[in-house]
């Protein structure tokens, strides 16, 4: 089924006028956009968003003459969701997004990465440096466990994914993607009028929500952890890594919060450019989609005259 | 919340189980998973029937746990409200009686998961069956 977001939501159209495209990667039917000429910039967003995130950064990335690509998590937006927990892994992510790359060839690539789109993004890229030019992090991580106080306490985090429980709130109430977005962004009622309608359209039934619950059960939280092994991977790679980076990061983030994440990729990737903060809390496109695009562009023009 | 109880199997004569909340991985945290395996005997019992409980509505829920290779049983857990077998479900109902089923196990499974902890998430995410 593919879904439009915006058959009961023409208020919001207006938003998102890009093509939709769709590409059989890994298995999966991913929806996609692609827009304007140039080096391609790849923007990824994480649970439980999609491509709508970057609605105010693709414009003024396209206008600076860059090639912007935006596909949707398998999962997620207007790709196929799978019916069951077992079918989404972070290995099966990467490759996802891997068979995207290839299909579109896409070489000379910058990969934007926000959420969960940092440890797919992180690691196609890492896996594939031929064809990446630069990266840009806002608001993710790459490292094993602990990410955050914030993902160890019972209360909200831990409690609102357990067993039963993840499925009963983030599935029959959509909470994730209705009011934990909205409790993520500094402008609340900007974001209410504007894009939680969106959000939650694109996810409407309890089966379509199902990654809302279970990527929060791959974050690693010991060394037991599913993904362990792959973020060990992950941060050994970036540590040995060269590529062009860039770090934007919300003032006002509590999820991710600046001090431990945005500072531990700067020691992770000393020679990236930032921390640049920026208004905003976990979901800081929603406040500063400008002023991001702005950074990106600076940064990758930058990065042509060197 | 009025209380859930553990009880026989209902009488299925005219009744249906209709499917209301699944879980692929009730061993997430292990100790929901050993909550449910202590409350229903599973390692005696295994796959041979259901749990069942009465929610506060005083419908029936049946709990059909799943197996799945090369994990401890059980993997998952389907949870199915008894209903006439040929009206539609209660929807408010049901969500009130799932949201007692969850604290009736957070309390079973014990600290450090508390309902304190569940209400403050279900009040902080406005759950209807908050009030």
């Amino acid at each position: 089924m593919i879904v439009d977001p915006f058959e009961s939501l023409d208020g919001f159209r207006s938003q998102w006028p890009f093509a939709a495209r769709y590409a059989r990667v890994n298995g999966w039917r991913m929806h996609y956009i692609d827009e304007g000429v140039g080096d391609p910039v790849m923007l990824l967003h994480g649970n439980p968003t999609w491509g709508f995130l970057y609605r105010r950064v693709i414009p003024p990335l396209v206008n600076a003459g860059h090639r912007v690509i935006v596909p949707d998590m398998i999962g997620f937006g207007l790709s196929e969701k799978p019916a069951r927990e077992q079918a989404h892994s972070l290995d099966g992510h990467i490759a996802n997004l891997a068979g995207l790359v290839r299909q579109l060839d896409l070489r000379r690539l910058t990969v934007v990465c926000h959420d969960w789109g940092g440890p797919t993004g992180l690691g196609f890229a890492m896996n594939n440096q031929e064809r990446i030019r630069a990266l840009a992090v806002m608001s993710t991580w790459a490292w094993p466990t602990p990410p955050a106080d914030f993902h160890t306490r019972l209360f909200p985090w831990r409690t609102m994914h357990a067993p039963l429980i993840g499925p009963y709130l983030m599935g029959r109430h959509n909470v994730l993607a209705g009011r934990g977005v909205y409790l993520s962004v500094v402008n609340r009622e900007q974001f209410r009028l504007e894009a939680q309608a969106v959000y939650e359209a694109v996810l409407p039934d309890s089966e379509t929500r199902l990654l809302t619950w279970v990527w929060p059960r791959w974050i690693p939280l010991d060394d037991a952890a599913r993904a362990q092994a792959r973020f060990v991977w992950l941060e050994a790679a970036l540590a040995k890594s060269q590529v062009p980076a860039l770090i934007i990061w919300g003032r006002e983030d509590e999820v991710f919060e600046v001090e431990t994440f945005a500072k531990r990729f700067k020691r992770l990737l000393p020679h990236a450019e930032g921390p640049h903060m920026v208004t905003g809390r976990h979901f800081l496109q929603e406040d500063s989609g400008p002023e991001i695009a702005r950074l990106i562009v600076d940064f990758l023009d930058r990065l042509g005259r060197a | 919340m009025a209380a859930v109880a553990v009880i026989a199997k209902p009488l299925a004569e005219g009744m249906r189980q209709a499917l209301v909340l699944t879980e692929d991985r009730l061993g997430h945290y292990p100790e929901f998973r050993d909550f449910f395996v202590r409350t229903f005997d599973l390692d005696r019992v295994g796959l041979t029937e259901p749990g069942f409980v009465r929610a506060p509505s005083g419908a029936a829920y049946a709990l059909v746990f799943v197996g799945r290779s090369g994990e401890p049983f059980p993997s998952g857990l389907e949870v199915y409200a008894i209903v006439e077998a040929l009206e539609p479900l209660d929807d408010t109902t049901v969500d009130k009686d799932l949201w007692a089923i969850l604290g009736w196990m957070v309390s079973g499974v014990g600290a450090p998961w508390t309902m304190e902890d569940l209400h403050a998430t279900g009040r902080l995410y406005r759950i209807p069956a908050m009030g």
